[in-house]
């Protein structure tokens, strides 16, 4: 396996109990600093495959790899792998009980043993490079919903990891907030952040990732780069797929 | 007679009152002792049951015996939630008396253990609902950033559930209190008992009962009052 892959998936399958088969031998490889975006239909198995990344959701049976580790392997404390990948959700789940500032840092102190001004510190920071300095000592429940994504981004990026999951981060959010979330999410791409990330903003896809999967019915149909899969997609469910959804 | 007569022979004359203020401090004792014991078996047993069904389908595959012991412990949990909550209380208090405790005539302890272990099956499921009432996202948030499931439960879940249990806590506090009041039916000289045996000796009912009544009537006023403070505290704290 080659030095660059960070995460890989060998035969991965997924069963909702007996009958609903959600991922059917996924074979990935994310080598460090892709941008992968997943697209797919409703019910595809989009967020199954990226939940079973960091087994949020673990997989029935394969492997998934992560920096040469197979994580699925019993002996394997999880916890520790996951804090290498922070994920973001598609309803933000910021503590409502915390401060933005503590939500941020909670994590890193208690996880890290970072002390609470080196985490503050650089919480921050992250909060400034995201516009929402100001807001370090308000409660979740006082943000919108673009700030309150934007928060839950920097949250996962206090922990400082290889590797960005993201779920349908701005399908939940009012249209005027997808774009703010979008250009953190683009500004972190150009870092040469790892992502992963599940979405139905095409726009996004074209302009920021360098490589598309598609799934259906479990599986994944098509894998290649923006220009293949829009300009060129070989699989008829992907072409039917774009055809409504651009 | 007149009622100052009538006060003064229920309560006055051979220091009647005092059997008021050894059952109030009876059932007060009864009734904190019960609410702590209560809390303990309530937490752990609402931590067995939630983590035995949030973490049920991957220890059955990663842990064979750890399952094992794990499905007889919440067994043992649900036979108990359904015998204490199907059950009358006074028959609870009852047969730890008479049976299980024969060997103790400490009524008071005796008393405080039997109200404690019923309570700790409401306080169980006070708990469980509101563990249950936390959206799964914020246990999968929290387990992402790397967080095992016991951080999980102390730094996320627990300070939520409090708050929203806090409220129904104190209502099943309220309750405890008047429920106290079976206690007679062991020998113990609580609040109700001693005004009723204040009724034995006068053979006027009157005033005794009614002064039961509105010593009851105050406790519960109060906490009413401090239940409506705090709920108002955290509807603030809400926004
Ligand atoms: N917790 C669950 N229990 C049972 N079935 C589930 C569960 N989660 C997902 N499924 C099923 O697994 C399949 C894949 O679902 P998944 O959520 O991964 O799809 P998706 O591609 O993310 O869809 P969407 O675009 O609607 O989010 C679907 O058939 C879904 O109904
Ligand atoms: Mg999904």
């Amino acid at each position: 396996m080659s030095d660059n892959v960070i995460i890989k998936t060998e035969n991965l399958c997924k069963f909702y109990g007996e009958k609903i088969h959600a991922l059917e031998n996924v074979n990935v490889e994310i080598k460090k600093g892709e941008v992968v975006v997943v697209i797919g239909p409703s019910g595809s198995g989009k967020s199954t495959f990226l939940r079973s990344l960091n087994m949020i959701e673990p997989a029935t049976s394969g492997k998934v790899i992560f920096d040469g580790v197979d994580i699925m392997s019993a002996k394997v404390n999880i916890n520790l792998h996951r804090q290498r990948m922070g994920m973001v959700f598609q309803h933000f789940n910021l503590f409502p009980h915390m401060t933005i500032l503590r939500n941020m840092t909670i994590a890193p102190m208690k996880l890290l043993k970072q002390s609470k001004a080196e985490a503050e510190t650089k919480a921050m920071e992250l909060l400034k490079r995201v516009g929402l300095d100001d807001r370090a000592g308000a409660y979740p429940s006082q943000l919108s919903g673009g700030q309150k994504q934007r928060v839950a981004i920097v949250r996962a990026l206090c922990m400082n990891p290889d590797v960005m999951l993201f779920d349908e981060p701005t399908s939940a959010l009012d249209p005027e907030m997808v774009g703010e979330v979008l250009s953190v999410m683009k500004q972190l791409a150009e870092e040469g952040m790892t992502m992963v990330v599940v979405t139905h903003e095409m726009g996004f896809a074209k302009e920021v990732s360098n490589r598309i999967l598609f799934m259906d019915e479990g599986k994944i149909l098509e894998d290649g780069s923006p220009e293949q899969i829009f300009n060129n997609p070989q699989n008829e469910r992907t072409k039917d797929f774009l055809r409504k959804v651009l | 007679m007149s009622l100052k007569e009538q006060f003064i022979l229920n309560f006055v004359e051979d220091d009647r009152w005092k059997y008021l203020t050894n059952g109030l401090l009876n059932t007060l004792t009864i009734t904190v002792f019960a609410l702590l014991l209560g809390v303990v078996i309530g937490i752990v047993v609402a931590m067995i049951r939630t983590t035995y069904d949030k973490t049920k389908d991957s220890l059955k595959k990663r842990n064979k015996i750890g399952y094992s012991f794990f499905f007889i412990v919440n067994s043992i949990c649900k036979i108990y939630l359904t015998v204490i909550r199907g059950t009358p209380v006074v028959v609870q208090l009852l047969i730890a008396y008479f049976i299980i405790f024969a060997f103790s005539n400490d009524g008071i302890m005796v008393a405080s253990i039997a109200f404690g272990i019923n309570s700790g099956a409401y306080v169980a499921e006070i708990l469980r609902g509101g563990i249950m009432s936390i959206d799964v996202g914020q246990f999968e948030a929290s387990n992402s950033l790397g967080f095992n499931y016991v951080q999980t439960m102390i730094y996320v879940i627990i300070p939520q559930v409090i708050k929203t249990v806090l409220p129904t806590l104190l209502n099943e506090m309220i309750a405890l209190i008047k429920e106290t009041s079976i206690a007679g039916y062991v020998g113990i000289v609580d609040l109700t008992k001693g005004g009723d045996i204040i009724r034995g000796r006068t053979f006027s009912a009157f005033m005794p009962l009614l002064a039961v009544a509105a010593i009851y009537l105050v406790i519960v006023s109060f906490l009413t009052f401090v239940l409506g403070r705090v709920e108002r505290r955290l509807r603030k704290s809400e926004r």
